[in-house]
């Protein structure tokens, strides 16, 4: 097990503590972490609990009502609601916070255990579930039906205690709204459910202009029961915001968010370009370092702290080398971690709290930011192929550390997209530097196949798939699939836009549990033109009259001869005039 | 080929005859077709016939069935005679146990029937009426029975003077007599008889005036002005009417704490629920069910800011953008108790001097001002013993009770006036589909909707059977609950916008080109047809005049 870098060493001793205070009630916790390419990495965590005495009378303290109203109606024993918009950028920002599990695909993604006998008490509760946090959240949650509802059955596990009965007696199931927005209207009433509201504390900081200005950002509602050893059990919450900030664009004044030109003299050029002169500059894309505050990224300061934390643990932290001098406001205090490139602060309960981060001296060679660790497998998945007919799907999954990393890979198609399963086909390839024989089958990286075919407007594709990838080699997992034509109003009112097709899950098994998800796909069906049913109506009511008249003149006439018959009164009519005409002119 | 269908007929050999006197010259000249044989003529008739029994045995019916709507049978006349309040007259009969032990049986009977009589002197309501009836005496096995179907017993004591009292914890009306102030057994009329009229007529005098009310103001009554009802008692009942929530089963209650800061963060509302909530809560048991749930919210900033709270004030001091008082989730409709932690003032400009601390939002609950120090951070039992008075009386309100008289009279009459105004809302509402389904020729109604108008008037008729009594709340309110899941059926209330246009759009296409030669072949025919019979008509003639 590899745990050398500080997030997760961070994270293993924020956990510690919020075991060893969870019956405070409330901790909140801001981790700063400036990325490369000037960027920062901005988490927040919020969590309160309620003994579950206290969730079962009813009687909501820190815990929220609307919320705890809603569990308790749809049975729901452990809830995952997850809006994420962006992609994290493993290539540059490394590993994902939280290891991943504190994010979803883009979009809304929502998976719950809920109390149910059978699979249709199940159903029932979920549409209960769905439809009432879509009304909370202010999200098209309830658009998450059947079609949209998978049970998985190797990728997510409870996260809770609970007792072994109760387990047993639920059911997980899984939706996920790849098409949903994310945007302010989301997040206001998820600071609602804070007990300091957006008033205190480092909620505070949250502001919807920010949030969803950033090039990646996660919202995450987790509910479930904590048994802590010898204690009573509580009923937590758990909130978490994660957001990547490019600092320059943060920084840019509010009033004055149009972007312009820089003027000449405040380019920074890269003067390592041959060509550079005092009239040709190259600019650098990020500055090297960049002096910043907390109030000029968030567009405003901590207004106190949030009466209701435990006071052992420091609200802000910031992951920066312990080289880069730090700025607090006055009142609070600085704990610098002695083992890890990190320090915390504790604020002062009245007054705003605002950090100045320096810039760093170019010449004095000292680190800037905490190197990123680097992921235990990058993910990519794209469409393959052409046309309106067939498409493939291509997951590129590259395990660059020295370990096998086993996993489970789970994608939720849409019934539109008829997966053809027996194409499913697995190609390694291993990085040059070692010498590989490649002769890895499919079967050998393939372990399981956990398979559960679409039915046509009822349900969707459901392929879990077991993978072992042997270390510094990438696979290449490739499948068909054929587009199926809807009918005329199953299409959005945008259908040339596409459809889109949700986030694949990774949840590695070894050598430690993390999630990673890829990008989500936008797949193209053939799209109608929609004035069509009038055309159809109108062609065939055409071909039907053509035909029918036609039939009906050659059952119903008397055929005669071309010289008998009568000549039609018309014709002769026209004769005669045409005769008189002639006669005239002629006369 | 320019040959008519029809077969060569007299005329149009002339015709034609006539056409081909003057040929243009050069023109090729056109011998007249061969005659047809008769069986051609018959089949041609009967393929016109066949296409015309195609179209209207099979094509009609084929196009009805496809495109009609659905509408399950509905008895219209009967739901309108339900709303026009012919169906059932709404009286409530109300018993009334006299227990007079230190009477002779005689004497008593005397009495009761006296006062009767001086009570149906008084009364000129006709949906409301108090009935007397003497009691079994208490060692009498029956007496039990009794006291459970009447409303009130009167208790009837010898004593000094006449004096009335109503018992607070029964539904009882003590009244005291001179021995002196018996009627004697042959006397038209008595002091006491008429004291107890008028006292049962003031206990009851509430309620009659709601019930009256009621009848009055729901249009299926044939009377449009209360009977009675001075226009200051119609407001107050107005008042009372806005204030009090719809009827339903089950309530939840939720009960909040609020600050404007952080503090205080715990209360003691548990132990304050089940002191002082719970008693009352029990006692409204028979006729709703409660759920209970509490909060408690910090830096929860109210829609008013200022110090005194003026009249307008208390309208918007709710901060409903923020605060987290969304209804609860399962269909029982919430009222919210409210405590707010601030010391805020209500001030009201007629009233110098006197302040109070909460105020009732009709329909929605309640708020209440406690004022706390600032470091407090626990909301004691002792301290929310005032709130949780204010909001059970104010509960009692929102509910509908009458305010006068003793609480068990109070709840027995609000389960009556709530069976009434069920009864009432729910022939109200199926008044409403009749019209509905009169006005919508193209509405689809299912048969669900049937069903439960169906349902509605059964228990209609059996809530209207025993109004007054204990099973007419039960069934007025299945009655209601039809009535309504009728009207808002979902299927029925998302009617498709179909215009004439379209319909015209997509049938003329298709409809034209077929029906003109269908027609034309038809008509042709016909002619045909009338032409022969003409003919043979005349060729009969010849043959009698020859």
């Amino acid at each position: 097990m590899r745990f050398s870098s500080s997030i997760s060493s961070l994270l293993t001793s924020s956990l510690l503590l919020s075991t060893a205070s969870a019956s405070s009630g409330y901790h909140e916790q801001l981790n700063l972490r400036p990325l490369p390419l000037s960027n920062l990495l901005a988490s927040f965590n919020f969590r309160s609990n309620t003994s579950l005495a206290d969730f079962e009378s009813q009687n909501f303290r820190l815990f929220p009502r609307s919320l705890g109203q809603i569990l308790q109606y749809a049975g729901t024993r452990e809830l995952h609601l997850r809006f994420t918009l962006g992609r994290w950028d493993a290539e540059n920002w490394g590993a994902r916070p939280w290891d991943g599990t504190r994010e979803g695909g883009t979009g809304v993604e929502l998976w719950a255990w809920l109390d149910a006998e059978t699979d249709e008490e199940a159903d029932a509760k979920w549409l209960t579930l769905t439809n009432a946090l879509s009304g909370l959240f202010c999200a098209s949650l309830n658009f998450i039906d059947e079609t949209r509802t998978i049970r998985p059955v190797v990728s997510f596990q409870a996260e809770g205690d609970h007792p072994n009965t109760t387990l047993a007696n639920a059911k997980l199931l899984h939706g996920v709204l790849p098409h949903e927005v994310v945007c302010t209207e989301n997040l206001t009433p998820f600071l609602k459910l804070l007990p300091c509201k957006g008033k205190a504390g480092i909620g505070s900081l949250l502001d919807g202009h920010k949030l969803f200005d950033a090039s990646f950002q996660s919202m995450a509602i987790d509910v479930r029961p904590v048994c802590p050893p010898g204690g009573e059990c509580l009923l937590e919450v758990e909130q978490t915001i994660d957001m990547v900030l490019d600092i320059s664009r943060s920084k840019r004044p509010r009033d004055n968010l149009i972007p312009r030109p820089i003027q000449g003299h405040e380019l920074v050029c890269d003067t390592s370009k041959s060509y550079h002169s005092d009239s040709v500059c190259f600019p650098v894309d990020h500055l090297q370092s960049q002096e910043w505050t907390l109030e000029q990224v968030f567009g405003k300061s901590i207004k106190g702290a949030c009466p209701l934390t435990e006071p052992g643990v420091p609200p802000v932290c910031v992951d920066v080398p312990h080289s880069r001098s730090i700025f607090a406001s006055e009142g609070s205090t600085e704990i610098k971690s002695q083992h890890s490139d990190s320090r915390c602060y504790k604020l002062a309960s009245e007054g705003d709290f605002n950090l100045v981060l320096t810039q760093l001296d170019a010449s004095s060679g000292d680190k800037e930011l905490v190197e990123p660790e680097q992921p235990l497998l990058y993910a990519d998945r794209s469409f393959t192929g052409y046309g309106q007919e067939h498409g493939g799907v291509q997951a590129i999954l590259t395990n660059p550390g020295d370990e096998e990393v086993e996993f489970v890979y789970m994608e939720s198609l849409p019934w539109f997209m008829r997966v053809y399963l027996h194409t499913l086909s697995t190609r390694i390839s291993a990085a040059s530097s070692i010498p590989t024989t490649s002769a890895e089958t499919s079967a050998e990286i393939i372990k399981e196949i956990y398979y559960r075919p679409a039915l046509d407007r009822e349900r969707g594709t459901q392929l879990e798939l077991l993978l072992r990838i042997p270390p510094k080699s990438t696979v290449f997992l490739t499948y068909d699939f054929e587009k199926s034509i809807l009918r005329y109003t199953e299409y959005p009112p945008d259908a040339n836009r596409g459809f889109d097709v949700a986030a694949a899950v990774i949840t590695t098994l070894s050598p430690r549990k993390m999630n990673i998800r890829t990008t989500s796909l936008l797949l193209y069906l053939p799209t109608p033109d929609f004035s069509m049913p009038y055309n159809v109506i109108i062609f065939t009511s055409t071909a039907i009259a053509l035909s029918f008249g036609g039939l009906y003149n050659i059952l119903v006439r008397q055929i005669v001869g071309a010289d008998e018959g009568f000549e039609s009164p018309v014709k002769s009519k026209l004769k005669r005039v045409l005769a008189t005409i002639t006669r005239r002119l002629a006369g | 080929m320019a040959s008519p269908p029809s077969g060569p007929t007299q005329e149009d050999t002339a015709s034609s005859a006539a056409a081909s006197e003057s040929p243009a010259p050069g023109a090729p000249t056109i011998k007249p077709p061969p005659p047809e044989t008769p069986t051609a003529i018959r089949r041609r008739s009967y393929i016109v016939l066949s296409f015309w029994l195609l179209v209207v045995f099979l094509g009609l019916p084929f196009w009805w069935k496809t495109t009609t709507i659905y509408r399950a049978d509905l008895p219209l006349d009967r739901m309108l005679e339900w709303a026009d309040g012919k169906a059932c007259r709404p009286a409530i009969p109300i018993q009334i146990a006299v227990h007079a032990d230190s009477l002779q049986e005689e004497e008593a009977n005397h009495l009761v029937r006296l006062a009767q009589h001086a009570i149906d002197d008084l009364n000129d309501f006709s949906g409301h009426h108090l009935r007397l009836q003497l009691a079994a005496r208490q060692d009498s096995p029956r007496e039990s029975e009794h006291n459970h179907k009447s409303a009130l017993s009167i208790h009837l004591k010898p004593g000094d003077t006449t004096t009335a009292a109503l018992d607070p914890y029964r539904a009882a009306l003590d009244i005291t007599y001179p021995l002196n102030s018996v009627p004697p057994l042959h006397s038209a009329s008595s002091m006491l008889t008429t004291y107890i009229a008028t006292e049962l007529r003031s206990t009851f005098a509430e309620e009659q005036s709601i019930v009256s009310y009621l009848l009055s103001a729901s249009p299926s009554s044939p009377t449009s002005k209360p009977a009675g009802l001075s226009s200051a008692v119609v407001e107050t009942l107005e008042r009372r009417a806005t204030r009090a929530l719809r009827y339903a089963p089950t309530y939840h209650l939720t009960f909040s704490l609020f600050t404007d800061g952080p503090a205080p963060t715990t209360w003691d509302i548990d132990a304050a629920i089940n002191e002082y909530m719970k008693p009352l809560l029990d006692v409204l048991g028979p006729i709703h069910n409660f759920t209970i749930d509490t909060q408690v919210q910090l830096y929860a900033t109210p829609g008013v800011q200022s110090q005194t709270l003026t009249k307008d004030d208390l309208a918007s001091f709710i901060n409903a953008a923020e605060w987290p008082l969304s209804p609860s989730i399962g269909g029982a409709p919430t009222i919210n108790f409210l405590t707010f932690i601030g010391n805020q003032t209500i001030g009201f400009p007629d009233s110098e001097g006197q302040t109070s601390q909460s105020w009732m939002i009709p329909q929605w609950g309640t708020v209440y001002l406690l004022s706390q120090p600032d470091t407090n951070t626990h909301v004691a039992k002792d301290a929310l013993r005032q709130p949780m008075l204010t909001f059970g009386g104010h509960l009692l309100t929102l509910l509908g009770t009458p305010q006068s008289g003793s609480l068990p009279l109070r709840l027995s009459s609000l389960s009556r006036i709530r069976s009434a105004d069920l009864l009432l809302r729910a022939s109200d509402t199926l008044g409403s589909l009749a019209r509905l389904s009169r006005s919508l020729p193209s509405i689809a109604i299912p048969r669900n909707v049937a069903d439960g108008v169906a349902k509605s008037i059964q228990h209609l008729e059996e809530a209207c059977a025993s109004l007054g009594g204990s099973e007419a709340l039960y069934h007025a309110r299945i009655a209601e609950e039809e009535a309504e899941r009728a009207f808002f059926e979902k299927s029925m209330v998302g009617q498709l916008y179909f215009p004439d246009e379209h319909k015209i759009a997509v049938y003329l296409p298709l409809l034209g080109p077929v029906t003109v030669p269908l027609v034309m072949g038809a008509i042709k025919e016909i002619k045909r047809l009338l032409q022969a019979r003409k003919q043979r008509a005349q060729e009969a003639k010849e043959k009698k005049s020859q």
